[in-house]
């Protein structure tokens, strides 16, 4: 049901809203940046903002995925009783990161991550495929391909949380 | 009139000066979703604006006061981009000395607006009151005046039934 009519009753309602709620968070995003540049500090009501955002868009793609079973919530300060992403508030932010980030985060960060993630994203599309059959006929979906979706999500939102500046540790290349 | 008084900038917590001076970096709106429309700003003030106006007097006053102000300028901003697509549609880009004008007002205004827009996000992360001309009488006004909903004499609507 959910693989036919998932974009409709779930992807388009929620991919509707997540566009508007998304631009603002871009606008947030970016006075956020100038905020950090000058103060240090990323405003905390913005990145709780953030991370609503993110748990949000976590919750939708994991229904997607065939991850969680449920219809996700609507809305930034939704809980999930499935996903749980926890982003520790910094106290401080490095102004210098923040700057190299700016420069040549498309160097260091986004070349070498995008280039492992798109591979695993291949992957993802796959096991989703496998993974699908496997649920049909057994109703479970295998821990080793859970595991492996998941933390190419994982990685892919650490990725998302260095390059919007609301982290200053560098995501490791790691599922875990 | 009677008014609430003042919270000092030791009073307000770090979070709430974040917010209000949150409100003032909304004119840059416009340029972090890519759009040169100059009626991005004032929408992401409106929605700031409603968003926050109920966490505490100070960012709702710093959050109305932004907005308020941005009207002007979006104005003056709206009038001259309506004037250059009609130059640029109907008399094949013939920039005369009134357009250059305007163009020169309006771009002075917004870097005026800009000026004290950061000024006022300065002061405000700081804790500190910073009154536009005009604009900063209402936002007080709006934001610290007792209204009578909020008098302690006002008449209950649920009451006990004895």
């Amino acid at each position: 049901m959910r693989t036919f009519f998932g974009w409709l009753y779930i992807g388009l309602p929620h991919g509707f809203l997540l566009f508007f709620v998304g631009l603002w968070g871009a606008i947030l995003g970016f006075i956020s940046f100038w905020i950090i540049l000058f103060t240090g500090r990323y405003p905390q009501s913005f990145f709780e903002f953030q991370v609503g955002l993110t748990q949000w868009q976590t919750r939708l793609n994991a229904r997607l995925y065939n991850l969680a079973d449920g219809y996700p919530a609507f809305g930034i300060s939704a809980t999930d009783d499935s996903i749980n992403i926890v982003i520790p508030y910094p106290e401080r932010l490095s102004r210098g990161t923040l700057l190299l980030r700016l420069f040549f985060g498309w160097l260091y960060v986004l070349i070498p991550h995008g280039f492992v993630l798109f591979f695993l994203s291949l992957g993802v599309m796959f096991a989703l495929f496998i993974g699908w059959w496997i649920i049909l006929f057994t109703g479970q979906l295998p821990v080793s391909i859970h595991n492996f979706i998941v933390g190419t999500m994982r990685w892919s939102t650490r990725v998302n949380l260095y390059m919007g500046n609301m982290t200053d540790t560098y995501p490791p290349f790691s599922l875990d | 009139m009677e008014y609430y008084p003042l919270p000092q900038p030791e009073e307000i917590p770090e979070r709430e000066k974040e917010d209000a001076m949150g409100a003032y970096l909304m004119m840059f709106a416009a340029v972090a979703i890519g759009l040169p429309l100059p009626i991005i700003n004032l929408i992401a003030s409106i929605i700031y604006y409603y968003i926050n106006r109920k966490k505490s007097k100070f960012i709702n006053f710093h959050s109305l006061q932004s907005l308020l102000s941005q009207i002007p300028t979006t104005i003056i901003n709206w009038a001259l981009v309506i004037w250059s697509v009609t130059i640029f549609f109907k008399e094949d880009w013939k920039l005369t000395p009134e357009f250059w004008g305007y163009a020169i007002f309006a771009g002075v205004s917004t870097l005026l607006y800009f000026i004290f827009g950061l000024i006022a996000a300065y002061k405000a992360r700081q804790g500190k009151m910073y009154y536009f001309l005009f604009f900063g009488k209402v936002a007080y006004e709006a934001s610290y005046k007792i209204k009578p909903e909020d008098g302690e004499n006002q008449t209950p609507v649920n009451k006990p039934p004895f």
